[in-house]
């Protein structure tokens, strides 16, 4: 029998991602480009995942878009799904005891409860940046420091700082504040990251937190916030290599149940 | 005339007040504005006057309202004075100014102190105490000041006579609209989740007899379909207001229909009717006082969390699978009054969801990923 590709496509609000599946299996294809909704990003994803797997749009037996931005490929992709679904998907097909997936990502926050790989119940933060993405970009903006070093500078920490977690712009100030009382920017960043844990164990709380814990999107790369939110919530939490692709992994997975249709 | 056209003609109405209040205006009426909740608009119309409701706007910016309003003011209230200020409602003869609400108590000094002499302020306290002898005295003193105040707007003396013939439209008008909500269950195909708000919404832009009239001409129609076999889910939604055709489109994209509402706007407004005989600013008063399973008002059973079981059972027997909750922004009672509907909610095992919402929003991604996600797991 010949071999079903799928194609998923995660266009996030930072972010665009594609994972491709043979058989809804393998991965035989990935592609991540570090813009993500209104922009080039999502098709440069696209181009980028087809030239490196050598296959064409039409050899896809099925496309799923999701994310901040899936209505954007109308006409592109078969279908659209939001990015809460196939982030449990993906999270299922990683770890197959998940109950629990946190998803960080760039404007949002998202706790999902996994049953046998599907998701019962969720909670997303509220209009707010505080815990997001976004929260870690605007203090690394502020601290003159890289988004992807704030882990293992904040692991150099030797002193507890408190940064606020109500919101994004009095957290800033505060950063800017203690910068200017000269404290050391390994403990501020140590006290952002128990902010931004301190902030998702709340949402996380009210979904009942249930191991297996499983984190993902791209704030999961950063250790320092999954050790904060370990502490807080005391249970382990896995992470994956794969963290930014899980949403584009889940699409690819529910289009390959749609392709067998 | 088709089922399609009879809704559209209600939408129309309910998206231009504006040419409402000027058509109005044209035919020599007088127009009386209505903030929220629980005005006795009964009197309004009894006066020969048009009332207008005012729960703010989906199209507006706030603006000059802020000179008045802190920043944690509810947007309903904040748009209701921006469009006071801004020469939106300058038509207006008269505005009633209820303060059952935090928010809304002192905003009615707001109104009074930025309208000026410009615009009549009527304000009216209703009380929370309302079941005993001297709470509905209380409440008929109350409505005896906007009785008095909306004779001197109108030039005339209402009668008692005036008042009971308005609470007959008016109860005609809550059974019609009471009809129209169960209807939309069973044909939640045709009337779409925006068509269902559009029609329960234009009732705040248009004299009462009249709409009653198109409601039922509309509800016979609707009543000669056959029920409909949905496909898709059904939800029950809750909160102050649910009428921005953009988060309603939400709805349709994702084939979830409303199956009944516990919304303030809809049918929170039209559950209680008014005694048709007797003293009619009594029967004003006790219909005020039945008002029950209400987030606003003192419920002296609370400990026994009667709401969210209405709200449960509603859920049920609406055959919906899931609530959605809109919670307006900074509206304190909701966000008090939310861990009990929660409770009482996960009790019954019934799926729900609260997104935060406000007459600013112009953007609905959240909401839409949202409310998807929720009908993949209902």
């Amino acid at each position: 029998m010949a071999t079903i590709y799928t194609l998923g496509i995660d266009i996030g609000s930072t972010a665009s991602k594609c994972v491709m599946l043979a058989d809804g299996k393998e991965i035989v294809g990935k592609s991540l480009v570090a813009v993500g909704a209104g922009t080039s990003g999502p098709q440069r994803a696209i181009d980028e995942v087809l030239k490196s797997a050598g296959k064409t749009k039409e050899e896809m037996s099925f496309i799923l878009a999701t994310g901040y931005g899936r209505n954007s490929l109308e006409g592109f992709a078969d279908h659209q799904m939001s990015e809460l679904s196939c982030h449990a998907k993906g999270a299922s097909f990683l770890f197959p005891e998940v109950r629990t997936v946190i998803d960080i990502g760039g404007q949002d926050v998202k706790i999902l409860r996994v049953e046998n790989g599907a998701m019962t119940n969720f909670q997303m933060n509220d209009k707010c940046a505080a815990g997001t993405g976004r929260f870690l970009d605007v203090m690394a903006r502020v601290l003159e420091v890289d988004v992807n070093d704030l882990g293992t500078l904040g692991a150099k920490s030797t002193k507890y700082v408190g940064i606020s977690s109500t919101c994004t712009v009095f957290a800033e100030s505060e950063v800017i504040s203690q910068l200017a009382q000269d404290t050391d920017k390994c403990d501020i960043i140590n006290g952002i990251h128990q902010s931004v844990a301190g902030r998702v164990a709340g949402l996380a709380n009210r979904v009942g937190v249930q191991d297996q814990v499983v984190m993902t999107g791209g704030v999961a790369q950063n250790i320092g916030v999954v050790k904060a939110l370990e502490d807080q919530l005391g249970r382990k939490i896995h992470t994956s290599p794969l963290t930014q692709y899980v949403g584009a992994l889940g699409a690819a997975l529910f289009a390959y149940k749609k392709a067998c249709k | 005339m088709s089922i399609e056209t009879m809704m559209k003609e209600f939408q129309a109405i309910a998206y231009n007040p504006n040419k409402q209040l000027a058509d109005f205006k044209a035919q020599g009426k007088k127009v009386i504005g209505v903030l929220p909740y629980y005005a006795p608009e009964e009197l309004v119309y009894a006066a020969g006057m048009v009332p207008m409701g005012m729960w703010g706007s989906n199209n507006k910016t706030i603006s000059r309202a802020k000179e008045y309003c802190a920043t944690f003011y509810c947007t309903i209230a904040q748009l209701a004075l921006e469009m006071l200020l801004d020469g939106t409602m300058d038509q207006l003869d008269g505005v009633i100014t209820p303060t059952i609400c935090d928010t809304l108590r002192p905003m009615s000094q707001n109104f009074r102190v930025a309208i000026g002499d410009k615009i009549p302020t009527i304000f009216l306290a209703h009380p929370q105490n309302r079941f005993a002898s001297w709470g509905l005295q209380f409440c008929i003193d109350q409505y005896t000041n906007v009785r008095k105040m909306l004779d001197q707007i109108s030039g005339h003396e209402m009668t008692d006579e005036d008042i009971r013939n308005a609470i007959k439209v008016y109860n005609a008008s809550r059974a019609a609209r009471r009809e129209f909500v169960k209807l939309a269950n069973d044909h939640c195909d045709v009337v779409t989740p925006t068509l269902r708000s559009a029609v329960l919404k234009a009732s705040y832009f248009m004299l009462k007899d009249e709409y009653t009239a198109k409601l039922v001409a509309l509800n016979e129609e609707l009543k000669k379909l056959p029920v409909c076999d949905w496909k898709g889910v059904k939800v029950v939604t809750s909160g102050i207001i649910v009428d921005n055709p953009k988060l309603l489109a939400i709805f349709e994209e994702n084939n979830i229909a409303i199956a009944a509402d516990d919304v303030a706007h809809e049918s929170r407004s039209f559950r209680v009717d008014a005694a048709e005989d007797g003293d009619p600013m009594m029967a004003l008063a006790k219909q005020f006082a039945d008002v029950d399973y209400e987030v606003l008002l003192y419920d002296p059973k609370s400990s026994e969390n009667r709401r969210g079981e209405f709200v449960a059972n509603m859920v049920k027997e609406s055959g919906a699978q899931g609530l959605i909750l809109f919670m307006q922004q900074f509206c304190d009672p909701e966000e008090m009054e939310y861990p009990y509907l929660k409770k009482a909610l996960d009790a019954e095992g019934i799926p729900h969801i609260k997104l935060g919402v406000d007459q600013q929003m112009r953007d609905f991604g959240q909401a839409s990923t949202a409310i998807q996600a929720f009908a993949d797991v209902l």
